[in-house]
């Protein structure tokens, strides 16, 4: 909302600056989100002696005047009975903007009657400063030619203001003077606001409401003979100090009153209204409406409408219909000052998608009391600027004064909840500043009722925010936290996610984190789910997002596609997160999961050999294994996976943990990446991210003493059949369960043509023998081996070397 | 006489230059037997010495003596030169890249939410979490949100066919937590929320935040001073100045928001602040009365506050990022800055 320094200074002395104001504003609840100038005179204009005046030769009341502008002499041809020479006047140079209710002009070099003119010398009207508009506006004779007029006459200050859904008392100036007169311990006053009615009772058929539950109150007041025109200069510059445009005298004196007291009002043309008459009522089904901003709404019967005996003319409290409205003919009005009921009031306003300064104020609540004073300001003002005379009083149809809240209050519940020691004086006399009634002072507590104005506070804790707001949260002390440590039955949640990320983080990925929202053709491209897994959002910004994302894979294709479009092609990335679906027999419909991606060279910064290694399946593998042994987790194994729509086949294995499948990884399939701009194969890996860190959480590591007696080694070589895989040959040894073998490690493998032709390839492997409690002898240990050797050959069918 | 002191100069000379020359100990020591061994030169002179009239033996034995130091020391010094390993002749280019170990990063909001969830475990809160399919009970009702307030409207919020939401803030976690244990309470609750909103520099379909709740007896708005005080110096540094100002939440009461310094320009006014020198941090407040009601807390026994931060915001300023959507883009040389 807008506020301005002047209009408010018409309610409540301002003893600081702006820049005070505006603080002790924002730090009383009240933001003031901008501050700026507005200047009542167009910019430009500047004061010019005249420096002689002759009559214009083609006109009788045209003359020619020589003015000096502080710079140099112009030529300037003036309608103005009062111009002479000698003046000091306001002058308006070639340039000039004015604004005006028809649109902007500008002054341009023109001829008038043959003769050029270059400005416009100007009245107190036409500038804006007065309703003077009988001649030139004459300046003190002491102001020098080129002064600018925006210092003779300062503009006002505007000032915008965030307010809170819980204080549409702070929608209007009076609102904000009362709440000023707290802050700056001065007096906020309203003008007289009286009108003498006639004792005539009003037709009772004037208003009639039909829907209470939504009209709780309607003030409809008649008056017949105005005459609508322009508005008075002062209140002119009251709107546009706002930011409100002026339209006639009776719809600126409306939007005067809605921002003086925050009371929105309605004018009719009486004579327009089917019966001169309203009622308030639900819409049927199917009528229209054609609004003031020319738009024709359909209307439901959850819609509040002013109807006139025949059709709706208003859409209540939001905006008033195109038929109805005051124009320039109009000589009768109906003045409509209502209290419609919030939620009726928004639900219509979002459903239509039309909103108003009205509706802004009616959906929050506006103050019962404020209807009928409003009515009255408002008809003051209208015979004030438009004449004509009340017809009969004003007719009040309501469901009754709501009740005020009495609120019980303890001084120590009070100092309790703010933690200062803000005294029992001060907290009565906060709200006595704020224009609540305070009974029942005991040396305990008091008894608070809240005007109609401040339907917020209902509770005790409402008014505790009064006195710490007022009092001022500055003035609340710091009292470091101390005292037991709580919720001891529960761990940190985000600990153990943080030390996983700060693992693989360790191991050279980059974290990613994407939107959880995205499209069904991104997520599916994780194979394990279907279209029915996916959980959709009913209300998506867009089809591309629309559902949930059941699998990480899909935001980190995308970067990893991204990436490398942008030329960095070794990526290694990661993303921990969470991931939904639908059937609850894959998974609870949210868990944690961690995904893995790896492509490009190993050694980008390396050179010679090294640069030309691009990752491969092992090297994963081994970032996994990594990450296992980093986790202290053993109990886990990596099994062919065969069939997997992700992966190349041949080329996955599933990761078991403890027993339980808890994720894959591989070379993922050619189709998922064939269309990028890079050479490497990609590799991913997906692992529930709550079988990691169980599995983590129970393992923790037992101690083992040192190895104290030396190992003995035996190189073993051999060619094998291709098919026949590392893993199988080390099981093969450690189920022949050697004597004090400890470990076997292959050292080298081998292929050349010849042996692929026979299918075939050429193994070495390291088996270390050791024992705990002597030095082995070399004829055992070769014993050992010779016997490995010979099972090898016969059950293996190896040749060895 | 003057051409033993002669010869013994230039035998000092020579021998420095020998010693300096060396570039193995063998060389080194050919140096000592030479002049200072004993068939070498020093040993000679000292047995001339007598033959040196006695007014001139002063002055040569002092050059005898001087010299012999002299030698000794540029022997000392050859040695301690070649144990230091100094110009070896195959040396490495010292100036070739490194082997680098792999070094990933941990994503900015992740490592903004962990040091926000450190600051705050530090003072008591520990880190728990919450679903982020939520019912409209625990986002809304329980929270004290009145039934027509428009953050329920689907406008803003993402609903599922089944009613239920997208949580649009981490505070339905308070509820759950509350529900579950009795007070006292005190909890963070970092995570991601949703927010029907079309991406933009500052707006995203998701964000995270970090909620806090403390509930005991005796909390007050001075408690919850302290620790947004303490979170503020902790996390940007001691020069941070804080100011809260009254503001409105369904959930709490009083409600305030909480502003920082200016971090960008310290408070002087620049763009980031919007020329204010504040910059608004977190919303927070006590615990409103309904919501104790909600969860079955006696209101006038315990009390309490909560507040929320968001980790974005906190990620762009403390590393001066300028458009949200940057977090979530993804790009490598984006992610290897942090």
């Amino acid at each position: 909302m807008n506020i301005s320094r002047k209009w408010l200074s018409d309610y409540v002395a301002l003893t600081c600056d702006d820049a005070a104001l505006c603080h002790k504003l924002t730090m009383a609840g009240i933001e003031v989100e901008k501050v700026e100038t507005v200047s009542v005179v167009p910019a430009g204009v500047i004061a010019a002696k005249i420096l002689s005046r002759e009559a214009h030769p083609n006109s009788d009341h045209l003359s020619v005047c020589q003015v000096f502008d502080g710079r140099e002499n112009l030529q300037i041809v003036c309608g103005a009975p009062n111009c002479d020479a000698g003046q000091i006047v306001p002058l308006a140079p070639v340039g000039t903007v004015f604004s005006t209710p028809e649109g902007e002009f500008k002054i341009k070099k023109s001829k008038l009657r043959g003769v050029e003119s270059c400005g416009m010398m100007c009245s107190a009207e036409e500038l804006g400063i007065s309703d003077d508009n009988s001649g030139l506006m004459i300046l003190d004779p002491s102001v020098a030619p080129g002064t600018p007029l925006e210092t003779l006459f300062p503009g006002d200050t505007r000032m915008e203001l965030e307010v809170t859904p819980n204080r549409p008392d702070w929608l209007s100036v009076w609102g904000i003077a009362r709440d000023v007169s707290c802050l700056l311990g001065t007096e906020a006053k309203l003008p007289e606001i009286s009108v003498k009615e006639s004792s005539e009772e009003p037709r009772p058929d004037l208003v009639t409401v039909e829907a209470p539950d939504l009209c709780h109150r309607y003030i409809g007041r008649v008056i017949r003979g105005v005459k609508v025109g322009p508005s008075p200069a002062w209140m002119v510059e009251r709107l546009e100090s706002v930011g409100l445009r002026s339209i006639n005298n009776i719809v600126d004196v409306t939007n005067f009153v809605l921002m003086e007291l925050g009371q929105p009002l309605h004018a009719f043309d009486l004579e327009k209204l089917e019966g001169q008459r309203v009622v308030a009522r639900r819409a049927a089904a199917g009528e229209k409406i054609t609004t003031l901003d020319g738009k024709t709404l359909d209307l439901c019967e959850d819609n509040l409408v002013i109807a006139d005996a025949r059709k709706p003319v208003a859409l209540a409290g939001v905006m008033g219909g195109e038929y109805s409205g005051v124009g320039e003919n109009t000589t009768s009005i109906l003045l409509e000052s209502a209290v419609f009921q919030p939620s009726n009031i928004r639900s219509t306003s979002r459903r239509l998608g039309i909103s108003s300064d009205s509706s802004y104020r009616f959906e929050r609540g506006v103050d019962y009391d404020m209807a009928e004073t409003a009515s009255i300001r408002a008809a003051q003002l209208i015979l004030a600027v438009a004449g004509g005379r009340l017809e009969g009083k004003a007719l009040d149809v309501t469901s009754g004064r709501p009740e005020e809240a009495v609120i019980p209050c303890r001084f120590d519940n009070i100092r309790r909840l703010i933690g200062s020691r803000v005294s029992d004086e001060r907290i009565v006399e906060i709200f006595r500043t704020l224009h609540l009634k305070v009974d029942d002072v005991t040396p305990s507590g008091c008894t608070v009722t809240a005007p109609l104005f401040r339907r917020d506070l209902s509770r005790e804790a409402d008014l505790v925010e009064e006195v710490a707001r007022i009092d001022g949260l500055d003035n609340i002390p710091e009292i470091p936290v101390c005292g037991k440590c709580c919720h001891p039955e529960s761990e940190d949640a985000w600990m153990p996610l943080q030390k996983l990320r700060a693992a693989v983080a360790g191991l050279g990925f980059c974290e990613c984190v994407h939107y959880s929202i995205g499209s069904a053709a991104n997520f599916l491209t994780d194979t394990r789910f279907s279209e029915s897994d996916l959980v959709k959002l009913d209300n998506p910004l867009s089809p591309e997002m629309a559902v949930m994302r059941p699998s990480l894979l899909g935001g980190l294709l995308g970067a990893v596609e991204r990436n490398i479009a942008r030329g960095s092609k070794t990526l290694a990335l990661f993303e921990l997160d969470r991931v939904f679906c639908a059937d609850r027999s894959k998974f609870p419909e949210e868990r944690n999961e961690l995904a893995l991606i790896l492509t490009g060279l190993r050694h980008p910064e390396r050179y010679s050999a090294e640069l030309k290694e691009s990752f491969d399946f092992y090297d994963l593998k081994g970032t996994l294994e990594s990450l296992f042994e980093l986790l202290n987790i053993s109990n886990y194994r990596f099994a062919a996976l065969e069939g997997d729509g992700r992966f190349r086949p041949g080329h996955a294995c599933s990761i078991v943990i403890e027993g339980k499948t808890a994720g894959a990884f591989g070379e993922l399939k050619k189709e998922l990446t064939s269309s990028w701009r890079t050479v490497y194969p990609v590799f991913a890996s997906q692992i529930e991210a709550g079988a990691l860190l169980q599995a983590a959480r129970r393992a923790a590591a037992k101690y083992k003493p040192a190895a104290q007696y030396p190992a003995t080694a035996r190189d073993i070589a051999f060619v094998a059949s291709s098919g026949l895989t590392c893993g199988e040959i080390i099981e093969f040894v450690r189920r022949k369960k050697l004597p004090d073998l400890e470990s076997v490690r292959l050292f080298d493998i081998f292929e050349d043509d010849a042996l692929r032709e026979k299918h075939q390839k050429s193994l070495a492997f390291t088996l270390t023998f050791r024992n705990a409690a002597r030095t082995l002898k070399d004829d055992e240990v070769n014993a050992s081996v010779e016997r490995l050797r010979g099972a090898l050959a016969a059950e293996l069918k190896v040749e060895l070397r | 006489m003057s051409d033993i002191i002669a010869e013994i100069n230039r035998a000092v000379s020579e021998a420095e230059g020998r010693a300096a020359a060396a570039a193995a100990a063998a060389e080194i020591e050919a140096v000592r037997i030479d002049y200072l061994g004993r068939n070498g030169l020093f040993p000679a002179l000292s047995r001339r010495m007598g033959e040196i009239p006695p007014e001139l033996r002063r002055a040569a034995g002092g050059a005898f003596n001087a010299g012999r130091t002299r030698i000794q020391a540029a022997i000392e010094a050859a040695q301690q030169r070649l144990a230091s390993g100094g110009e070896e002749k195959d040396a490495i280019d010292l100036t070739l890249p490194g082997r680098r170990g792999a070094a990933g990063r941990i994503h900015p909001i992740s490592r903004t939410a962990e040091e926000c969830a450190e600051i705050f475990r530090r003072m008591g809160f520990i880190a728990v979490d919450g679903p982020e399919i939520e019912d409209i009970y625990h986002n809304f009702d329980a929270l004290n949100t009145p039934m027509d307030h428009p953050s329920r409207d689907p406008q803003d919020t993402f609903y599922f066919p089944d009613g239920r939401i997208l949580r649009s803030q981490t505070s339905p976690v308070q509820i759950r937590v509350m529900e579950t244990h009795t007070p006292p309470v005190r909890i963070v609750a970092p995570g991601r929320v949703f927010r029907r909103d079309t991406p933009d520099a500052t707006h995203g379909m998701n964000f995270h935040q970090i909620e806090g709740l403390y509930v005991d007896k005796n909390v007050s708005m001075a408690d919850l001073k302290s620790v947004l005080q303490r979170f503020a110096h902790e996390m940007f540094g001691p020069d941070v100045r804080i100011r809260l100002r009254p503001h409105f939440f369904p959930f709490t009461e009083p409600s305030v928001e909480y502003d920082f310094s200016c971090v960008v320009c310290g408070g002087k006014g620049c763009n980031v602040c919007k020329n204010s020198g504040w910059i608004e941090i977190a919303g927070a407040g006590m615990v409103d009365p309904a919501v104790f009601k909600a969860v079955g807390y006696d209101p006038a026994v315990w009390s309490g506050f909560a507040f929320g931060l968001g980790i974005e915001r906190l990620a762009m300023l403390r590393h001066r990022i300028p458009d949200l959507r940057l977090l979530y883009e993804n790009d490598v040389r984006f992610l290897r800055q942090f």
